[in-house]
């Protein structure tokens, strides 16, 4: 699930859902709607700080290239390590030469999409090092060998009895099938391991290029731990992450706890800037930010499709879309799951790869209604749906060149009021040939698609005739 | 310098040399700050509707307030931050004489994993969440606040600012700063609320009044 998909067979894999993974998933959706909700409800200016955000998102994609240089300024002048890093390979080698020269046995890790996109954890098995997920939810979920139905609860999908068993399994212990002693048991697993892990990494939320600082939200304390213990703190972060300064923070931290969880602030938030200064405060003797690109630089060319890096992984489009709501995360193929996972896995991997989650939508809108930074998720959606059919620079077109030829023309004609009459009007003439009684039972190719199946029912007349045959019946 | 990632981003929003953005959007102004007394009231009612334990208490009542304190937790061992404010009230002091076993601030983690309660302070307090601002320095070791499983801090009113815009104003150039809002706490399984996953278990908050 990890690795990076080939083709994401949206369909097929829906085809074969458990009815358990709905049903959990909706459980979650529904608590965070209704956190979101009331969250939103209190906060009498929510719709401008949203306009606020979105502006604020649009200006850092449009000057990335300045922001990205100021960041990287700003972390070494605080001491910090910039790796910049073109590709996912590139990625993995930074952090592996980074484990191996230091030695590396064991890395904590903290919740990170940007490393789940790389596909690290097994590049670091594959090199002899143990990386263990310490979010609750993303340990579950690694020791069961699945991946995450849900951003925020990952393991939403397991009751707690399969999760005793998986710990019983696992771990070698008999644990009961409570969540609170479940959670005892998981502290106390990962307490040694944190104490023991010689390198944490993580991802973030936010990067502030004023002062090259990484932002951090997280609830369980795992982030904390990851990033205070260790003596190596490496962070993996998608380029698209940087907002210009502290006075934006004000903003995107009112929205993304309220829209993620209904929470008005994450437990803890970090604000981590360079290594640590004095030995006894804690914190990495050596901080090193992975700055990842791996094909976004090449996804800023489309202005509209663009927006997506806009995201700051609140997760609220996923929670109320029909779409995700009955099929899950694992569905959509890759880390990134909900309308922005099927606006984002197209840009990123390329309409053949992803062609079928531009489709995973009934374009209802609900996702663009409540996304913090105003992403228009169904604009995205339609444009997607366009380049899978019509090709795209990194793509050919996937529609056959006759229904692209017929979709233009039709296009042309019913721009133009006169052709649209006389077709109007010929149409039911041409009609006439093919009809049996009140059907047309068989139609030529590609009409004939349609027939295979059932009968078409003739055009009587034309819209404005019909119009005006209805106005005078009135 | 040669920089690959930085010249696609570049070719992709078409320019061929760096530019200097025109200013960033305006954000939206901070809340204002209602009366001292109703920030208090404000700020202790947050942390209580998070799991937290939340009072006021005064410099001659801090001795009591440790003694239930110890007494309802089962402290028996605790390390706290050395600052002046914490020395001045003599916090070890009495731990001590209560029979706590003390372990300094600057000991190693595996010291510290044993506390079963840290004492900070709080460098700023946000009444709107309930959520401490905590700085980090040889004095204030970030651990404190995490390893044990009892997390007390105290505030007092002049740490109080009306918003995240005032914090930032004062903190931004601080190379560590953690908001705690509330005890640790997950609901990753069945989404059952469980406090105490990997941070603190417990939360106590005492804004300390001047008489």
């Amino acid at each position: 699930m990890s690795e990076t998909p080939t083709y994401i067979g949206f369909e097929t894999y829906t085809e074969h859902i458990p009815p358990s993974i709905p049903a959990a998933v909706q459980q979650a959706t529904g608590r965070f709607v209704g956190g979101r909700a009331a969250r939103v409800a209190e906060l009498p200016h929510f719709e401008q700080l949203r306009q606020i955000a979105s502006d604020i998102r649009l200006h850092t994609i449009e000057n990335l290239d300045f922001y990205l240089e100021r960041l990287a300024e700003q972390v070494t002048a605080a001491g910090g390590h910039v790796h910049w890093a073109a590709t996912a390979e590139d990625a993995r080698q930074i952090v592996l030469d980074l484990a191996r020269r230091h030695n590396v046995h064991l890395v904590v890790k903290s919740k990170s999409m940007a490393t789940e996109e790389i596909a690290l954890n097994h590049a670091l098995e594959a090199a002899g090092i143990e990386a263990l997920e310490t979010d609750l939810g993303e340990y579950i979920i690694q020791l069961a060998g699945t991946g995450p139905s849900h951003i925020i609860v990952p393991a939403v999908h397991l009751t707690k009895e399969e999760i005793a068993a998986i710990f019983s399994e696992k771990l070698g212990i008999e644990a009961p099938a409570d969540p609170v002693e479940l959670t005892r048991i998981a502290r106390q697993v990962l307490r040694e391991k944190f104490l023991r892990a010689e390198m944490g990494i993580s991802g973030a939320n936010f990067l502030v290029a004023e002062t090259g600082t990484l932002v951090m939200v997280t609830n369980e304390g795992n982030g904390r731990m990851c990033t205070t213990l260790p003596d190596l703190h490496v962070a993996v972060v998608g380029i698209d992450k940087v907002i210009p300064d502290w006075d934006s923070l004000t903003v995107f931290l009112k929205l993304l706890a309220r829209s993620a969880t209904g929470q008005k602030l994450s437990t803890y938030t970090q604000f981590i800037t360079g290594p640590r200064r004095a030995e006894s405060e804690f914190g990495p003797r050596e901080f090193h930010l992975v700055l990842l690109d791996n094909g976004r630089s090449n996804v800023l060319r489309d202005p509209l499709g663009r927006q997506v890096f806009k995201c700051i992984r609140c997760g609220a489009c996923a929670n109320v879309c029909p779409v995700y709501k009955n099929v899950g995360g694992f569905a959509y193929g890759w880390f990134i799951s909900g309308p922005i996972g099927a606006i984002f896995a197209p840009q990123m991997l390329g309409t053949p790869v992803a062609r079928e989650l531009p489709y995973a939508s009934t374009l209802c809108g609900a996702c663009a209604e409540v996304c913090p930074v105003k992403i228009p998720i169904p604009a995205i959606l339609r444009h997607l749906r366009r380049r899978v059919a019509e090709g795209d620079s990194l793509a050919p077109a996937t529609m056959p060149a006759p229904i692209r030829a017929v979709a233009k023309l039709s296009a042309f004609a019913l721009a133009q009021h006169w052709i649209y009459r006389l077709g109007a009007r010929i149409l039911p003439l041409v009609m006439s040939i093919f009809r049996r009684g009140d059907w047309i039972p068989s139609a030529p190719y590609p009409l004939s698609r349609w027939t295979k199946a059932r009968p078409l029912p003739p055009f009587t007349a034309g819209f404005r005739q019909w119009w005006q045959k209805r106005k005078t019946g009135l | 310098m040669n920089n690959p990632v930085l010249e696609n981003i570049r070719r992709s929003l078409g320019r061929t040399a760096p530019t200097s953005p025109s200013p960033r959007p305006a954000i939206y102004p901070p809340r204002q700050a209602e009366s001292t007394e109703a920030e208090i009231v404000r700020s202790l009612e947050e942390v209580r509707k998070l799991s937290g334990v939340a009072q006021t208490i005064h410099a001659d009542t801090v001795p009591d307030a440790l003694k239930t304190l110890v007494a309802e937790q089962n402290i028996k061992k605790a390390t706290a931050w050395n600052t002046p404010n914490l020395q001045q009230l003599q916090i070890t002091h009495h731990l001590a004489s209560l029979g706590v076993e003390l372990v300094s601030p600057n000991a190693g983690k595996h010291d510290l994993a044993l506390c079963d309660l840290g004492i900070t302070e709080a460098d700023y307090l946000l009444p709107e969440t309930g959520t401490l601002v905590l700085k980090s320095s040889a004095e204030k070791p970030r651990a404190v606040s995490l390893l044990p499983r009892v997390h007390l801090a105290i505030v007092r009113p002049g740490q109080l600012r009306p918003d995240l815009h005032q914090v930032f104003d004062e903190a931004r150039h601080d190379p560590y700063l953690v908001f705690i809002t509330g005890p640790s706490r997950t609901a990753d399984i069945e989404l059952t609320v469980t406090l105490g996953v990997h941070g603190p278990k417990s939360l106590y908050v005492w804004m300390l009044e001047e008489v």
